[in-house]
């Protein structure tokens, strides 16, 4: 008789994330903090710590003492698929690793576990399975044509031929949120910073991928990075910004982990560059914005990365911005709702945790809340329009293009 | 040859029998170490990768990437030294004060209560072998004097964190209904340990409040047993049963915090 067959592998899990399973305490501070556990109605599967019970207990039974004398005990796949819908079921969004009183590094975690499902042949969700494919033959996720990323150029938009900087776009402001587009080139070049862009070279950063445990399908993730790697090396360039927080954690946390080196330049957040310039004098504001700002801090920029002052530093030296905070900031951010493919597999629950911070925003008797993050800005201002609330959803990047003096809308044919 | 436990002749327990059943705990444990370094250590070294064709669970992989990622630099920027982990986040406890002050207070007293207890009855037993073979400038029944105001103080303060542990979990409701047969186990295991300890010492001293009403002979015939009974627990519940029980964060939760620098 053929020996039994563990029901579940330990593909994409490391030897330190199966350890971490072990390490949970059940302390319950990840349940009082996870926004899709509340967003969802207190959906019991939804709770890190219930996801870490469960595959702790998968472990067991098919590598743990009993497995080791009697033979592995089987998972139904019913128990396998409810485990995905709830471990998709997640922004990713980190809170539940900073409050963790046990370090876990859940967002990795969970993201492995999506793989490894994956890989077995169950999951992702919904239509995110075609993002691999979709991706791979349009290198983008809209499916738009690759020639056209540059056709949002505006003619008074300078862009060098080779620049020792790069403005990464990413998908998402160069086909759909062009004001943020418009806003980055603009106030580059009205600070006089030269700068070059990849054009049809510019692929898809993979975030989408990595995050829903896609990163191993058809190598698609490995050849996007590996391809925008050598078309900025290309360019001579010897740092890289970006405006979208998606892109940036991708770049700076994903590519090198799948090229398996470190990347050849210096990979830069647009509101860490204008900091940096802030700091040395060199921005001349011609512009009051004279409202109250709060600011939402993307994950992918805060909890994933780490930075928090920059974007803050930035909006406090706009004049005429009276900065005020939401309670939950910076580390304690409440995510947008939008990350970890929520808002593309699960729309009602990305909306009802953007409710839950737009309310967070308008406790503040902000007039403006602002971000860094294209998917964070479209999401709030979903939840924004779903409460019918008073309240401006605008990028920082956009508010300083503003502060000096520069349209962000497409210029008018003549 | 006796093992010591007590004043007089009467209250020893035999050196066999704890011998026996500290090295059937030792092998419980170990063998069930042994599975969870292998069941960790079935898992890939690196990210996105699978495990290797044919390859079966192995310690020695699991401690290799163990210490492949304490070592390495972090790419979230979240990264605290190893030093400052260890004292800070380790033996403080500092994650769990940031979250909560009474839970931290709870925890910290029963990590520093349980460690120090379980340090001091190692050495009473280093001090009671070492004298078998060499003569000390003190005797064990000596060493064991000196060692019971730091017992005791070290005794209550693990009452304390197991008292507070187990109010929390039978009376606050969120934590009562999250509260599943792995937490129970753990909390009503320690409760046993700790009151049965302070029962065996009330009963050889003759305390007025933990030995339960007995005195003069009755206390003599019943502290041995009463001993033996607390030794074997101890050893059973709180070495043999870890790789099998929620106690097994003992050891993967240092582990854990080490691995991701302190924790994001």
């Amino acid at each position: 008789m053929a020996k039994k067959q563990p029901s579940i592998d330990t593909k994409n899990l490391t030897a330190v994330q199966l350890m971490e399973l072990d390490s949970c305490t059940r302390c319950g501070e990840c349940v009082k903090w996870c926004p899709t556990y509340a967003a969802s109605g207190q959906k019991p599967g939804l709770a890190p710590r219930d996801k870490i019970l469960r595959w702790r207990q998968f472990m067991n039974k098919s590598y743990g003492v009993k497995a080791k004398l009697f033979g592995p005990s089987e998972i139904p796949d019913a128990e396998l698929e409810e485990f995905k819908d709830d471990v998709h079921g997640c922004t990713t969004c980190g809170i539940c690793a900073t409050v963790c009183e046990s370090g876990i590094n859940t967002v990795e975690l969970w993201e492995s576990m999506r793989t490894n499902l994956v890989k077995k042949g169950i999951g992702p969700f919904g239509k995110q399975g075609m993002f691999p494919k979709l991706i791979g033959q349009y290198r983008n996720p809209y499916l738009l044509d690759q020639k056209a990323r540059l056709d949002w150029v505006p003619e008074d938009v300078k862009i060098a031929d080779k620049a020792n900087i790069v403005y990464f776009t990413g998908c998402t402001a160069g086909y759909k949120q062009l004001a943020l587009a418009f806003a980055t080139s603009r106030v580059l070049n009205k600070l006089g910073i030269e700068f070059t862009m990849l054009g049809e070279d510019e692929w898809c950063c993979g975030s989408a991928l990595i995050r829903t445990g896609q990163v191993h399908v058809d190598e698609v993730a490995r050849t996007l990075a590996k391809h925008n790697v050598e078309a900025i090396k290309a360019k001579g360039a010897t740092k890289v910004l970006y405006a979208c927080a998606g892109c940036f954690r991708a770049s700076k946390v994903d590519w090198p982990r799948l090229l398996g080196e470190e990347l050849p330049f210096e990979v830069i957040h647009i509101t860490e560059f204008l900091q940096d310039l802030i700091k040395k004098d060199k921005i001349k504001w011609e512009t009051s914005i004279d409202k109250t700002v709060t600011y939402h801090d993307p994950c992918h920029l805060g909890r994933h990365v780490g930075v928090y002052d920059a974007p803050r530093f930035v909006l406090e030296h706009i004049p005429g911005v009276k900065f005020v905070e939401m309670d939950r900031v910076k580390e304690f951010q409440r995510c947008c709702g939008a990350g970890g493919g929520v808002k593309a597999g699960i729309p009602d629950l990305a909306l009802g945790v953007a409710e839950s911070r737009v309310k967070d925003a308008l406790d503040t008797n902000a007039d403006i809340l602002s971000s860094a993050c294209p998917f964070c800005k479209r999401n709030l201002s979903d939840g924004r329009d779903s409460l019918k609330a008073d309240i401006e959803v605008e990028d920082v990047i956009v508010l300083v293009a503003q502060a000096l003096g520069l349209s962000v809308e497409e210029p008018k044919s003549e | 040859m006796a093992y010591f436990s007590g004043l007089s002749d009467a209250l020893r327990i035999t050196f066999v029998q704890m011998m026996i059943v500290s090295f059937i705990a030792m092998v419980i444990f170990v063998y069930g170490m042994i599975i969870n370094l292998q069941k960790w250590g079935a898992g890939v070294t690196g990210y996105a990768l699978e495990p290797e064709a044919g390859s079966k669970g192995s310690a020695i992989r699991f401690l290799k990437t163990w210490w492949k990622q304490v070592t390495e630099e972090s790419h979230h920027g979240h990264g605290k030294p190893i030093l400052e982990t260890l004292v800070l986040d380790i033996l403080f406890q500092r994650r769990i004060l940031l979250r909560s002050p009474v839970r931290w207070f709870m925890h910290f007293t029963i990590f520093a209560g349980w460690m120090t207890l379980f340090a001091m009855s190692g050495m009473m037993f280093a001090v009671e072998m070492t004298e078998r073979f060499i003569e000390l400038p003190f005797t064990a029944a000596q060493f064991r004097e000196v060692l019971q105001l730091p017992n005791d103080i070290f005794g209550y303060i693990l009452l304390i964190g197991v008292v507070i542990a187990l109010v929390r979990r039978l009376f606050v409701s969120e934590v009562r209904e999250a509260s599943i047969m792995y937490d129970w186990v753990l909390i009503g295991v320690v409760f046993i340990v700790t009151v049965s300890g302070f029962v065996a010492d009330g009963i050889r001293t003759g305390d007025i409040v933990w030995n339960i009403g007995m005195s003069g002979e009755t206390a003599m015939a019943y502290a041995p047993p009463a001993a033996l009974f607390h030794s074997v627990i101890s050893l059973l519940f709180c070495i043999a049963f870890i790789p099998y029980s929620k106690y097994i964060h003992i050891i993967a939760t240092p582990l854990a915090i080490l691995a991701n620098k302190g924790g994001e």
